[in-house]
């Protein structure tokens, strides 16, 4: 299954995936209309030292957010692997349980409703997340973590490769 | 940070100075975000824009250069778009200094018609640059100011086809030649503005090489015309600066006067000022108000003016306040009345930061304007000084509201200032020689100009004053200007005790005639005075300013002046240091010419370095290289 993999060393800070996901859960759709109704992006850019680092929900397999939440609010839909609380707000009470029990910040209060808590969606409407679409850097990528880590297994073997010094 | 000793009791270490880390930790303590949080707020910040690779000039955009598009929209390339950028910000710095000259210009000719309080300060310099520039140097010093000014007038706005007079006057003919080979002799300044202005609009010039010559021509008219021709044209009305002993840091405020801090770069309405605070009515006003007295303070450019004039033009002068990053904690002491905003440098944060207090702020520059400040006395030369005793007026009625929440850091250093071509001939008996033979013996090995702003991406000074102690360390004699001035005033290198901090042949020199390892040549715009001083030496000793073993940095720039100014330096030979990575990165094309082409066509390029110790050993290197190539 697909998920939303980063390259944090390719991140430049602009926030323009941040922009995107704030669009993409307008009404409008547009990023102009998101910033007018104040709609929050749903992924986050924390600075360490001034640099850029991503941190966005995992869709883990074995939410924390979804055994903490009591209503039965927060979900895990065991097909696409998506994890929200969005079909069931209804039920949310704001306990804020999902919030303090996400080991990454990922999940928050929305901004301006009484006491429910948004996060990550994944844009199930699109085959490809807003916030990776998005990203100038190609510091997000919606792909299956076996490819990413291929990928990764690739390029650390050819700086292996030099350093043992096997000819190219 | 590598100044511990500047932390606050509570470990605070934002700047490079103990006052200000204080001050923070008071704005905390009271809950007032100031720069240092805000800076912190806006991080991380986008990378395309830290690259210049940002283009926002139609509505098509904005446009980025990113791993999936080399192009804009229009098929600008990162080299066009960072080149015409960088256009930009020098058309500002230009624009900018060119006010300056023309509010000089302007209190000229109304001080030869009697209508300010001021006087023609240095009446041989007139004769000097009157003779220069083609008048009769025999005719009465009032007639000539006038004809002078209405040169500069004529030089400002005369076309971008009219080779500028003071280029061709005051340039060293090996410089002007170089130039001339490159088309850069610039015309008149203000069509210089106008053409680069509109070069730099969609698709009119979009070619990243000629953008670049276009910023060369630039800095040459903002040198020649903003920073030559002002500091000769205000040392003709406020007196050449001599060495006058002062004082720095915010530990000089009095709590038991009337205070008012003059900020910004144009000293004229605080020259009224300082002049208008000793009138017996203003302080027996003070006096009923139950001051002991009024006291005006520098920040910023305009107090390293009235510093280097407070022993003639700007006698009673109390000291110098800090620099650009530090503004807002001289008014969060509580114990600041009123601050007159000259042209340049006042920050919109130091609204929020007043409004905790009962800090009046008053714009005297008909172009400065703040958000929430209604108070305008803007500056008129035919009313100055009736301007000055009613901002008197309306810092005592701010002192009578002062509160008693304040803090003022116990710390100050004592500082020297007024140096320049002149005050050296002086101290050295009337010749470079001395200078010159400490050079060539290698006593001194060179000289660094450290300069500019101050700015927080490299740490509150740290960086600037961890650069001089290097060189003075090496060596190499520092002279420095504007912020950086401030830098090293408060932190004693302006004291001739600093000499202990120099390496042992510059310590000699330096104990031998009394004077300090780290010169203060006084303002931003002063950085024309240490070209006057360059050019003086190049031509002492016969050679092109490009073989001196003279370097400059800018280790800490920050705004469009600076880029300007750094252009200048570069072009006039002096290879330049810049702390903040420009923002130039995104185009290979523009940050090769600037950091290596251009020495092959001007004998110097920019050295970018964010780690101070290897910036200030790569200057030396520099320096052994020229000092090599002269066989010295």
């Amino acid at each position: 299954m697909k998920e939303i993999m980063v390259y944090t060393e390719r991140c430049n800070g602009c926030l323009t995936c941040v922009l995107a996901c704030a669009a993409a859960h307008a009404e409008d759709k547009t990023i102009v209309g998101a910033m007018a109704a104040g709609v929050p992006g749903r992924l986050f850019i924390q600075a360490v030292n001034g640099r850029p680092v991503p941190v966005l929900c995992r869709h883990c397999e074995e939410p924390a957010c979804v055994a903490a939440c009591m209503t039965g609010a927060m979900q895990k839909d065991p097909e696409t692997g998506i994890v929200t609380n969005e079909g069931h707000e209804q039920t949310c009470v704001g306990c804020w349980m999902c919030i303090m029990a996400c080991p990454y910040g990922a999940v928050v209060p929305a901004p301006g409703k009484e006491k429910m808590a948004i996060k990550c969606d994944r844009c199930p409407d699109r085959d490809v997340p807003a916030c990776v679409a998005a990203c100038p850097n190609l510091a997000l990528a919606f792909i299956e973590p076996e490819d990413f880590a291929r990928e990764r297994q690739k390029s650390v073997a050819t700086a292996l490769a030099v350093e043992a010094g096997v000819p190219a | 940070m590598t100044s511990c000793s500047a932390c606050s009791a509570q470990g605070t270490c934002v700047s490079a100075h103990r006052s200000t880390n204080e001050m923070y930790d008071r704005t905390r303590a009271m809950g007032l975000a100031t720069i240092f949080d805000r800076y912190e707020a806006q991080q991380p910040q986008c990378g395309f824009g830290m690259q210049g690779v940002c283009c926002q000039l139609c509505s098509h955009g904005p446009c980025r250069i990113t791993k999936k598009t080399d192009v804009a929209i229009c098929g600008a390339t990162a080299d066009t778009i960072v080149a015409r950028n960088l256009v930009r910000l020098a058309v500002h710095g230009t624009a900018a200094y060119t006010h300056h000259l023309e509010e000089l210009a302007r209190t000229i000719k109304a001080t030869v018609a009697g209508k300010t309080p001021f006087k023609i300060g240095d009446e041989a310099k007139l004769r000097e640059i009157a003779s220069l520039v083609g008048l009769d140097a025999k005719k009465p010093a009032g007639e000539l100011a006038t004809a002078l000014a209405d040169i500069i007038l004529a030089e400002l706005r005369k076309g971008s086809d009219e080779p500028l007079a003071l280029v061709n006057l005051l340039a060293p003919k090996t410089r002007l030649e170089a130039w001339q080979e490159l088309g850069v002799v610039p015309g008149g300044v203000l069509s210089e503005i106008r053409d680069a202005l509109t070069k730099s609009m969609t698709s009119i010039d979009t070619d990243p090489v000629d953008l670049l010559l276009t910023v060369v021509r630039l800095a040459l008219a903002a040198g020649y015309m903003g920073l030559v021709g002002t500091i000769t044209i205000q040392d003709i009305l406020l007196g050449t600066p001599s060495l006058a002993q002062s004082e720095a840091d915010l530990g000089i405020i009095d709590p038991e006067t009337v205070n008012i801090v003059a900020h910004g770069h144009v000293p004229l309405v605080a020259t009224a000022v300082i002049q208008a605070s000793q009138d017996p009515e203003m302080l027996s006003l003070a006096k009923k108000a139950g001051a002991k007295g009024i006291r005006v303070y520098g920040s910023m450019c305009t107090g390293q003016e009235l510093m280097q004039r407070s022993a003639t033009s700007a006698k009673g002068f109390a000291g110098q306040l800090s620099n650009w990053l530090a503004q807002e904690y001289y008014v969060a002491t509580g114990a600041v009345d009123l601050v007159m905003m000259d042209m340049n440098c006042s920050i919109p944060g130091l609204k929020t930061v007043a409004d905790r207090f009962h800090t009046r702020l008053v714009s005297v520059d008909r172009i400065v304007r703040m958000a929430g400040v209604e108070d305008h006395v803007d500056y008129a030369p035919e009313k100055v000084a009736e301007q000055a005793r009613e901002l008197i007026k309306m810092a005592i009625t701010a002192y009578k509201n002062r509160g008693q929440d304040i803090h003022i850091p116990p710390y100050k250093n004592p500082a020297v200032a007024g140096f320049g071509v002149e005050t050296i001939l002086g101290a050295l008996g009337g010749s470079l020689d001395p200078l010159l033979d400490a050079v060539k013996k290698g006593s001194i090995k060179g000289i660094a100009a450290v300069v500019g702003c101050t700015n927080n991406r490299n740490g509150h000074d740290t960086r600037g004053l961890t650069i001089m102690r290097e060189l003075i360390k090496n060596n190499v004699l520092v002279i420095a200007a504007g912020c950086m001035s401030s830098a090293a005033e408060i932190e004693g290198l302006m004291r001739p005790e600093a000499a202990d901090q120099a390496g042992e042949g510059l310590r000699g020199i330096c104990q031998a005639l009394g004077i300090p390892p780290v010169l203060n040549f006084g303002s931003c715009v002063d950085i024309g005075r240490i070209g006057v001083a360059v050019t003086a030496i190049a031509g002492a000793l016969g050679v092109d300013p490009a073989q001196l073993p003279v370097v400059a940095s800018a280790p800490e720039y920050l705004e469009q002046k600076a880029v300007v100014d750094g252009v200048f330096a570069v072009a006039f030979g002096i290879t330049t240091h810049l702390g903040p990575v420009p923002p130039v990165t995104g185009s290979e094309l523009v940050t090769k010419i600037l950091t290596q082409d251009i020495e092959g066509l001007t004998g110097a390029k920019f050295l970018v370095e964010e780690d101070p110790e290897k910036a200030a050993q790569a200057m030396l290197a520099v320096i052994d290289s020229k000092r090599q190539a002269l066989g010295i």
